[in-house]
This record gives C-alpha cells, structure tokens and sequence, in this order.
C-alpha cells in the first residue's frame, strides 16, 4: 500500500510538478466515470434489454441517447474543468500547532467560465471544502494543520468536480511549489534582552530585564480572517452579534540588546526556542532594537518587519529536519 | 484551555461536514420541484394505467417539494412518518395491483416508490437513485403511448431531468444559461443517439415480457348483436397498410381478423377445436398452408397494440418476409394468428391472393362446425328458412334469396338498434328490422346454417382511408370505426365466398364508408364530438387530419416501425452488398462520423478557451515580424516594440502596426466597463484587419519589391 502510494506520488510529481499557478490542462486533469455514471450505464442496459424485449423502439432510442449524453458529458464536463485557473496566494504567518489558510484563488483574473460546485480537499483526505464557482469570493481558504516548525511542504490539493450532470468525475491533484515557513510556537516569558553577545553567560543577570507579561495593550479591532490565532477573536463581540472580529495589541516602549540561545539539553531546544520567538514578537511589536544569536548564527541587532522576518525564519530552520519539499529541490 | 480549543475544532469540523453534504440540497436549487413537476406529468399521462391512490401520492409529493421551493414550509417530513407511509403503500399496492397485471403493477411500484423518494431526498445518493428511476420510469411510458404526440412529450420530460441534474450540480448558475447549456448538450448528442439507433443490431426479444393485461383493445372473440344497443365507436387507429403498387378498391377491402364458427342463438365465438388447432399450430404439431394460385397483392401492415393476437389481412393472406413468417402463422380459417399479443406497433408483411378463396377445400371437420346451429330458440325464422329451401332447393338460389330478402324488405342499417333479449335473430328479421352489419352477419350466416349450407361469421374491418400522393407509395389507414361483420359461405362450386348482407341495405357503407353512410341519422363518432374525423367536412380541419395522419403514418413506419430488416435495407443503400470487410468499413466510418460530430461542437470553444482572442491577435502580429527577421525582446513592452518598429521599418508599416498597436493597448488599459465584450469584439475585428494588411506589407515579396525599390 505504501509502496504503491510511493510510484503514485513520484509518478505524480513528474506528471504534475510544484507550480505557483495552474491553469488545467490534458496533463493535470483527470476524469473517470463517478458512481452515478456507473449507475446510469445500469439503467442504459436495463433500458436496452426491456426495449429489445418490447422490441420498442423508442425505448432503445432513449437507451442510445442516455448514452451519447455520456459521451458528451465527458468533454464537457473536461472543458468546463480545464477552464479553472488555481493560484496561491500569499501565506501567512504560522506558528508550530496552529492551523494556516492557505489562500487559494480561482480564476483570479477571468469572468467566471467555470460552473458548478468544485470540492477542494488534501489528497487522500475527505472533502472539506466546496465551492460554487458561480457564486464564491476569493480567496478560498484551506486549513492546513502545521505540528512542528521549519519549512513544510503544502501536501497536494485535489479539486473536483462533477459539473454538469455528475456522470463524469473530473479531479486534478496540485502541488503548490511555495512551502510553509512554520515559526516556533510562542511561549510566554520574561523578555529579557542581555547586553552583548558574546558575554551571554555573565551577563544574563546584569541585562535589561522587561517583564512585558500580560502588558499587551488592546489596540483596535479588525475583521477576522480565516488562519489568525483563535485566541485573538474578540468572542464578546460575536456574541453580541457583530460578526468574528480579532482584536490587535500594541506597545510602544524601546528596548536595546541581544536575544542568545542559552546552551542547554536538546530536549529544551523546543522550548527555548518557543521562548525567544515570544520574545521576537514582543520585541519587534516594542520596536524595540535587538540582535539574536543562535549558537554560530548571529543576525546583528537592528530593528523592523524584515529584521522581525530573518529572526523568525532563523528561530524556524533553526536544526529543523528538512521537509520533503525541500528534499526535492 | 486547549481541550475547549479543541472541542472547538472539532465542531467546526462537524459543521463542515454537514454543510458539505447538504450543500446540493438548498430549497432554492430547482432541480428538486422539477422533478417532481416531471413525476407529476407522467402520472397524469398515464392517468388510466396508474391507480387513483398512487397519483394522490404523486401530488402529495409534487406539493411538498413545491411547498419547499417557495419557502412555506422548511423541513421535511420525518423519518418515521415517511417509513409508515411507505408501509401502508406497499401494503396498499399489494392488494390493489394484483388484478392489474405485473406489467401495470411494476409500473405503479415505480411511480409510488418515486413518489416517496421525492418526499424524502436527503443526500446526494438518494438523489441519483431517484433520477436514475424517473429515467427508467420516463422509458417505460414508451410501453404505453409511442404517437409523436407523447413522445415529443415525453422528450421534454427527459429534457428536464437532464436539465434538474445539471441544476443539482449548479444550483447558482443563472436559468436561461443553464438550459441553453443542457439543451446544447442534448442537441449534441442527438445525432449520436439516433446514428447509434441505425446502426445497432435490432435483436429479437431475449425472453417473454409481461404485457399490459386490462387493455385489450379493437375486436373482440364474441359477438351478440341483440345486446349493444348502440355501438361505441371510436377514431383511434387500427392500423395502416402500404401498398406495393396500386391499393385494391374499396369495396375489395375485407380485412379478415377473427373468424366465429359457434352460435348458440344469441351470440357467435371462436369454436374451442380452432383454438386448439392453434394451440396445437403454435407448439409445432400442425401445419397449415391454403392452396394459393392467382393474381396477389403485397402490402406492409403495421398494426396498433390491441394486447391480442389476431392480425388483419385480405383474404387469403400469407405472410412475406422470413421475419414475419417466424412470428405470424395462419389458422385454418385463414386468420393470421401473432405468436405474442401486439403489445406495441407490429409491422409484416404479406402477400394476399385476392381470389384464392374459392379454390380452397372444405374438410369434414370445417363442415361440421359451419352447419352446426342450435336445437331450441328463433322459430320463427327456422320456419322461414325451411318455407323458403323448399322454394329454392338449388344452393345459389337459395343464397339469393336470402340476400334479396334484405333489399326487399324495410331493413335499416343503424348505429343505434333497440335491445333484442329474446330471440334475437327474430326479433331482428321480423320485428325491428333494424340493425348494423354483425345483426345482418348473423341473421344471414344462421339462415345459412339452417338451410344446410356451411357459413360463419367474420369479423374484421372493412374499407379505410387511402392517402396516394405521387412520391410515395399508397397506404391505407383503418380505423376503429371501420370495423365490420360479414359472412362466409361454402358451396361445392363457388367455393368459399364472401357474403356481406349489409352490402344489401347500406350499399354507401361499403362504397363509401360509415360517415357517409351514417350522414342522416348523425350517429357517426356521437360519443366523441370533437373527433377530427366528424369535422372532415371543414376544408381546413380535414387538411390537418390528413396532414396529421401522414406524420403519425410516417413515424409509425419509420421510427417506430424500424426493424432489423429495414437497418438491412438500409445498410444495403449505404455499401451495396453486405460482407464483413463493408460492414467492418461502415462501422469504422461511423465511429468517424461520431468523432467529427464532437469535435465540431466543441472546436471553436477549444480554440477560443486556449488563448484569448486579443492576445492570440498579438502574437500573430509578433510572429509576422519575427518571420521577417525582427523579433521582439522579451523584456520590451509594447510601446517600446512601436518604437523599435518604427525606428526598422518603413512609414507604411510602422504605420500600419501603430494602429495596431493602439488599439491593442486601449483594449488592455480600457476603464472596466460593462460592455467589455462589445467592445473586444470591435477592438479584435479592427486589430485583425491591420493584421491583415501588415501581413501583405511585410510578405517576402513586397520586401523583395521595397528592396529593389530602395537600392535604386
């Protein structure tokens, strides 16, 4: 089962390599009679065999229609699927444990040519998602779960449909080439920012210490959209009926120093991790000016979304096992 | 904390789920009240056939999703509501379908069990199975009606099916798009169904069906002229017969179907023996075939289903063709016996030998039964008969004056006769007087009888309506009302010999047919008085029944009439003369015909969906100029390609793709407006026009020419 699961997959990433965008086509669309059209081809024989034995005519031409209605059915049912264009758009932030959108855009740029209900799904898995391509907003969100941090492969999406009659099955199995940079998971601690790099060890206790628990001020509210942390949804609000809203923090006080992996157990690495992460946030969110060292990587203090970035993505990648994805560039 | 995150999730998974599964089954989608508006109006086609309780059902349902749709009621009805009305239903048909027969039965089962489903539809596979039973249900509506009239009804049916499938797999796509799509899809696959019909072998029937048992329609195997006191009458078709050649005269048109040889005094039946010589025929134990010698006529007959097995002939008819002999024989009487009730339209073919009747012999036993009459009843005219076979001891005499007795005397030939309870071939010769054709065809064949002169009673129809237009061979179209009665007599020398007494009172009934003959007293089709038949006297109406009879006669022998003969013939049109290597030749080229048809629908949309139309013209554009050595960098826009082309070529051309080029960039960087397709259609027609001009400017040749021109 593995085994064959393994040739499906390879032979599926040289039939359907990564790609950003897909516009579908002979080589990425699949089609096979669904159940129902099984179904159909059983009252197409039962319809034949009571016209031969009535030796009705009209029975046998509705027989003979029923089947060139397959028969159409099958490339129109391919023409209205190939004419879906899927892209990714920009992921999110995710932390290690939580769920990411992964923003899917359906024919972004064309009046909608496509018809009927396509289900979307991860392949292999149930269908959770569907949309109707007559009447959706982009993007469509998928959930993905993300357990542990560093790079992750997007695992193949499938999209189906069974426009216009669902005698006919047509799927396509993506694989999206960007992967998910998955960040630690936060954990809560005293910020501290020791004063230089190099003297982590002494001077951890001499540093600026800035407790900043529970500190976060509440800033505004903004619409929630599908894959920021749950815990940030203002519930009071919904319950009043004012639809989901997140609520945003934020802090103002500067702040100066160095973030150091502290040397410890590999068993603590995840948590130490967890912590410094935190403490990025906090930091860069008191735009606060700071530099992190993780044992031979030093990224130099500085200040700023893209200093933010390059910290996370270092705490991300940070002794990570490559993800398969990465295996295969 | 996480546990609550969690519970979370998973609610929001089950949530999901369920709206996945109930996606298709909005209120609004209206795949659901049309299928139950189609279930409604196959019910009411079939109004007779279906029980009245099964119908109420079909309302019901047909009001429940219809309640749905306009959003009056929102749920439902439950599970178990549904799983006792189910039951009661099963019970309820149980008992009530038994005397219908199985195929009547099965048909109710259908429609009920339809009906229920349609009350409850919950998930996606509830709903194909239900379709896919409305479609079955939908093709055996073809077992009962098969006039263009249904079927062009049930058509539309299947249209609607087809078009609430394509709505339950696109509930928010706009109406008129939606069945302009599936109407496209069907007219597409029209020519497949019928080229798949042509070329598909017509097989024999594969094992005995259930046939419709109430129905028996047209003639029947008794007749008792003293008890109708008016005889129905009805237009509906017989059946139709083509001529080769020239059709006979009207008054040579007895169709023989059912010959009666026992009388007890009231009424006439087929004699046990004969059925038994049938019985006994159709096992294969007897045969029997009538000396055939003179002039014959050949003709196709379709019959109308009548659910029994009589056909109609002239006399004597013999069946033609191999397939006809295999499913018809012919009794001793010269009746044409189906091996199988006519359960739907039933075309032969025969070869009648229009004066072989009096060559053929009497045995004893034909003898026996033809001169059979009862001991007791009708004294008077046994008095009669005797008094007048003393007068005429020679038998043609004797038969002369039997039917010089009906023109001598007061007799009136009517539609509506008093009731003869009591002797009833008294009463008809000496008291009433009064009568039509089976009170004359009995009175003459028992006078016959008791003047020891073989005779029976043949019922059949006589004369039809004859259609002869010059491109097409002539037919004949009998119906119901023609049916007739007439006598059959033997005499050592003439033979058997046809003796119509009706022919005596009401000659115009044999000449002309029964509307003429029935013009005064106004009984003609009385029951129906909308008939298109009794307003033949209006030139339009009558214009439109024959223009109404030619099509149905058209599709009888055509559509429903198609068999494996025809497809023989016509394959023999098509490759002359048939041997595997054509056949396989023809089978090839019409999987190629199949072929075509599906790529000519959806070509122009292939092409058009690959590229749009506006970038596809600039393409070309670009091509043109690399073919003549100038291509454009792929990091250079189109402004700076104008600028580039300018700058190489010379006034006319750079000219010319300016325009082009404009037009093109107007297009790209227009202000979203409404009419975006209007106006790309202009924008691609004009582009395509300087195209075509900077085509021709920059063909080798014309740079050939500017070369020259310029190193002058």
């Amino acid at each position: 089962m593995l085994l064959s699961q393994k040739y499906i997959n390879r032979w599926l990433d040289k039939r359907i390599p990564p790609a950003t965008e897909f516009q579908l086509d002979h080589n990425t669309i699949f089609i096979f009679a669904a159940k129902f059209g099984g179904l159909f081809l059983l009252l197409c024989l039962l319809l034949f065999l009571l016209g031969t034995n009535y030796q009705n005519n009209l029975m046998l031409l509705l027989c003979y229609f029923l089947l060139a209605l397959l028969l159409t059915h099958l490339l129109a049912s391919y023409r209205n699927f190939s004419r879906l264009t899927i892209r990714l758009g920009k992921l999110s932030e995710v932390f290690a444990g939580d769920d990411v959108a992964l923003p899917v855009w359906i024919n972004p740029e064309s009046a909608p040519a496509v018809h009927g209900i396509v289900n979307i799904n991860f392949m292999g898995q149930d269908v959770q998602h569907w949309l109707d391509c007559d009447n959706y907003n982009n993007p469509v969100n998928i959930e993905l779960h993300c357990p542990r941090r560093g790079y992750q492969a997007i695992p193949r999406v499938t999209f189906s449909s069974y426009y216009p009659l669902g005698l006919f099955k047509c799927w396509t199995h993506l694989a999206f080439a960007q992967q998910i940079l998955v960040y630690p998971t936060p954990r809560p601690c005293p910020l501290v920012l020791t004063s230089k790099a190099s003297e982590q060890g002494e001077q951890s206790q001499s540093g600026q210490q800035i407790s900043l628990a529970n500190n976060d001020e509440f800033s505004h509210l903004k619409a929630y959209s599908a894959g920021e942390p749950l815990r940030h949804v203002a519930w009071k609000q919904l319950a009043k009926g004012r639809g989901m809203l997140s609520k945003i923090f934020s802090q103002e006080q500067q702040h100066s120093g160095w973030l150091v992996l502290p040397p410890g157990p590999a068993s603590q690495l995840e948590t130490q991790l967890g912590q410094l992460c935190f403490q990025v946030i906090e930091f860069s969110r008191q735009s606060a000016h700071f530099g992190l060292q993780l044992g031979d990587i030093v990224i130099p203090p500085s200040s700023g979304e893209s200093h933010r970035l390059n910290c996370l993505h270092a705490l991300a990648i940070y002794q990570s096992e490559p993800s398969a994805m990465v295996d295969r560039q | 904390m996480t546990m609550l995150k969690h519970l979370f999730t998973l609610l929001k998974f089950r949530a999901r789920k369920l709206s996945v599964k109930d996606r298709q089954q909005q209120a609004s989608n209206p795949a659901f009240v049309l299928n139950a508006l189609v279930l409604l109006a196959f019910t009411l086609s079939l109004l007779d056939s279906i029980l009245g309780w099964v119908s109420l059902l079909v309302l019901c349902s047909t009001a429940i999703r219809a309640a749905i749709y306009f959003a009056y009621q929102k749920h439902l009805p439950s599970q178990r509501t549904m799983s006792l009305l189910a039951l009661l239903s099963a019970i309820g048909l149980a008992y009530s379908a038994i005397p219908l027969g199985l195929l009547v039965a099965m048909v109710n089962l259908l429609v009920m069990a339809c009906a229920l489903k349609l009350m409850q539809l919950r998930s996606q596979r509830d709903f194909y199975q239900f379709i896919v039973s409305l479609l079955f249900l939908l093709g055996c509506g073809f077992i009962f009606n098969q006039s263009i009239a249904y079927s062009l009804f049930y058509a539309l049916l299947i249209f609607a099916v087809v078009l609430s499938l394509a709505w339950f797999h696109a509930p928010a796509r706009a109406r008129k798009p939606q069945v302009r799509y599936v109407a496209l899809m069907c007219l597409q696959a029209a020519p497949i169904a019928i080229l798949l019909f042509l070329v598909l072998p017509q097989l024999p029937p594969l094992w005995q069906t259930p046939k419709a048992k109430s129905a028996q329609t047209g003639l029947t195997e008794k007749v008792t002229p003293g008890d109708i006191a008016s005889l129905s009458q009805s237009s509906k078709l017989a059946f139709r017969a083509t001529f080769n050649g020239t059709a006979p005269a009207i008054a040579e048109r007895y169709w023989r179907a059912i010959v009666m040889e026992d009388f007890d005094g009231r009424s006439w039946q087929v004699n046990t023996q004969r059925k038994q010589q049938i019985q006994l025929q159709q096992q294969g134990m007897l045969r029997f075939s009538p000396q055939l010698t003179g002039p014959f006529a050949e003709y196709d007959v379709i019959a109308e289903p009548t659910q029994q097995r009589w056909l109609f002939g002239l006399d004597i008819a013999v069946p033609d063709s191999r397939q006809s002999q295999n499913e018809i024989w012919q009794s001793p009487t010269f009746q044409l016996v189906k091996r199988q009730p006519v359960s739907s339209a039933f075309q032969y073919t025969l070869r009648s030998y229009t004066q072989a009747m009096a060559n053929q012999p009497l045995d004893a036993l034909s003898k026996a039964i033809n001169t059979d009459t009862p001991r007791q009843g009708n004294p008077r005219t046994r008095q009669w008969v005797s008094e007048l076979r003393r007068q005429y001891p020679h038998n043609p005499d004797f038969i002369r004056a039997l039917m010089q007795n009906f023109a001598q005397q007061p007799f009136i030939y009517t539609l509506r006769p008093r009731p003869m309870p009591v002797d009833p071939v008294d009463a008809f010769l000496f008291d009433q007087q009064a009568g039509f054709c089976s009170h004359y065809a009995s009175a003459l064949a028992y006078s016959l009888r008791l003047g020891g002169i073989p005779a029976r009673l043949v019922t059949g129809y006589q004369g039809g309506e004859l259609l002869a237009k010059p491109d097409q061979a002539p037919y004949l179209s009998v119906y119901q009302y023609d049916a007739h009665a007439w006598v059959e007599a033997y005499d050592a020398q003439a033979g058997w010999q046809r003796l119509d007494p009706t022919a005596m009172v009401a000659p115009d009934r044999i000449t002309q047919g029964l509307r003429q003959a029935m013009e005064q007293e106004g009984s003609f089709l009385a029951d129906s008085p909308f008939a298109l038949a009794r307003l033949s006297d209006i030139a339009i109406f009558n214009q439109l029944r024959l223009w109404m009879t030619d099509m149905d006669y058209n599709w009888s022998r055509w559509v429903i009439g198609f068999d494996k003969q025809k497809q023989l013939e016509l394959f023999k049109a098509l490759v002359g003369e048939l041997n595997p290597w054509r056949l396989a030749l023809l089978g090839g080229v019409i999987v190629l015909i199949i072929g075509l048809i599906l790529l000519f629908s959806y070509l122009p949309q292939w092409l058009a969906g690959r590229r749009h139309p506006l970038q596809h013209c600039y393409q070309q554009a670009l091509s043109v100029f690399a073919q003549a050595g100038f291509v454009r960098p792929a990091w250079g826009g189109p402004l700076e390609f104008e600028a580039a082309v300018q700058r190489h070529f010379s006034a006319d051309i750079s000219q010319c793709f300016n325009a082009f080029n404009r037009l093109y960039l107007a297009y790209v960087y227009r202000p979203h407006t409404t009419r975006a397709n209007r106006q790309l259609r202009r924008t691609v027609r004009d582009m395509r026009r300087h195209l075509k001009h900077l085509k021709k400017l920059l063909s080798p040749a014309m740079r050939e020419a500017q070369g020259v021109n310029r190193q002058e």
